[in-house]
């Protein structure tokens, strides 16, 4: 039953998972996102964080902006939902655990910079977070106009009726995607990396880079 | 069928396009949060046009999803603004030191009776009225831990439900028991809204 077409763009299916109709599966493809997402959650949780230095002009002074106690905690542990939330993104076999996946990873890029202090992050954020919301709409919306039209949400049954989910859906779900983090509202995000703490700042771009990816796997395969 | 649908659709995208032209228009930051949230709604209302079990199942997760997006935000609002809540004097009458803990009881005890979800709403309204007579000085990482366990034990119950079916009785025990406690944990929250550090 669960088999991709023989020409389907990530290659042929390595493993599934049925949960119900719930079925998350790898394929080449899919693997190799989700190891490069498994990578990085990995390193947000072994590694220290970095130390930021500000160099203090016109003196030969420097500040160092350390992440340390709660906010370390913190910060890791959204980062590690943020790696938990995309790796569930690349595996998903349905449009709608995708769509919620994506906006999973959205929820957590706003709570990696939450605790950062500065005032040009935190307005980055809220401003990358109202586009986020925003964004859901035609995410939501897109899997639900699939739903309406082809009466199911399971990549492998619109794989199997390969023409079938409709251009408008396709086309809302994209955009859903970009708001979430890619190409034109990227400049709401790009404030986000200059918080302090890197491994887990740079989750923010990784999740975002690896979501692109998978919408364009989900949108040639169905 | 369809045509009502369409018509639906229709009207859901003009609500998506007036948000949309007020979150462009609009300067006002927290007038901007209000109206992304008003197009999570609409988004809500495109899932509900579909009007199948299966739309209605999807409702719940974008639901928790958007309240979630919404809760991050007004979080990075209040930091950002530098907004604090106001240090108010407790409400004080003689009554509210002795009536919470006896009416407490009894509704915990028969919210223990009925047990599940309904008992859970019982006994958490009990703990509500506790929780609002006394002063908040209450463990309240505490009653987190608890409400944290409880959910574990429900989907614990959940597999049982699943992998050793021939245990159901078990389950349905551990399923009833773990949502009282679950449910009146959260709901005792509620009696915790007023402010303070430790909320």
């Amino acid at each position: 039953m669960f088999e991709l077409a023989a020409g389907a763009v990530g290659g042929q299916e390595l493993f599934v998972l049925p949960f119900g109709d719930i079925v998350n599966y790898f394929t080449p493809y899919t693997i190799a996102l989700f190891l490069f997402a498994l990578a990085f959650t990995l390193i947000c949780i072994f590694s220290k964080p970095e130390k930021q230095l500000d160099v203090a002009f016109g003196t030969d002074a420097i500040y160092a902006k350390e992440v340390t106690g709660k906010d370390l905690h913190f910060r890791r542990f959204m980062a590690i939902a943020c790696g938990v939330a995309t790796m569930g993104a690349v595996t998903s076999g349905d449009i709608f655990n995708f769509t919620l996946f994506v906006s999973m990873v959205g929820v957590c890029i706003i709570g990696i910079v939450a605790s950062v202090k500065y005032k040009h992050v935190l307005n980055a954020a809220f401003n990358y977070g109202i586009i986020s919301i925003l964004s859901t709409i035609p995410l939501f919306g897109g899997a639900a106009i699939t739903l309406a039209a082809t009466g199911t949400l399971s990549i492998w049954e619109l794989a199997a009726i390969a023409p079938a989910m409709p251009w408008i859906a396709k086309a809302l779900i994209i955009i859903g995607v970009m708001g979430e983090g890619i190409a034109p509202f990227y400049a709401a995000k790009a404030e986000l990396f200059r918080a302090p703490g890197a491994p887990y700042v740079i989750m923010i771009h990784v999740s975002s880079l690896l979501m692109f990816l998978r919408v364009v796997e989900i949108m040639l395969t169905v | 069928m369809m045509e009502e649908y369409t018509i639906g659709l229709i009207v859901a995208l003009v609500a998506v396009i007036i948000t949309f032209a007020a979150a462009v228009w609009e300067k006002n930051d927290i007038h901007r949060l209000i109206i992304a949230d008003l197009g999570e709604v609409a988004a809500l209302a495109i899932i509900a046009l579909v009007a199948t079990d299966l739309a209605e199942a999807l409702i719940i997760p974008g639901l928790v999803v958007g309240i979630s997006e919404l809760m991050a935000l007004s979080e990075i609002y209040l930091v950002r603004e530098g907004l604090s809540r106001p240090v108010k004097q407790p409400f004080r009458i003689e009554v509210l030191d002795t009536a919470p803990a006896i009416i407490a009881v009894i509704l915990v005890a028969y919210g223990i009776v009925l047990s599940g979800f309904t008992g859970g709403a019982v006994a958490g309204t009990g703990v509500i009225f506790y929780l609002m007579g006394k002063p908040h000085a209450e463990r309240f990482a505490l009653i987190e831990t608890v409400s944290g366990f409880a959910w574990v034990f429900w989907i614990v119950a959940f597999f049982i439900f699943m992998i050793m079916p021939e245990y159901w009785f078990f389950g349905v025990m551990l399923a009833g028991g773990a949502i009282l406690a679950k449910v009146t944990s959260k709901m005792s929250l509620v009696g915790t809204m007023r402010g303070g550090n430790n909320v």
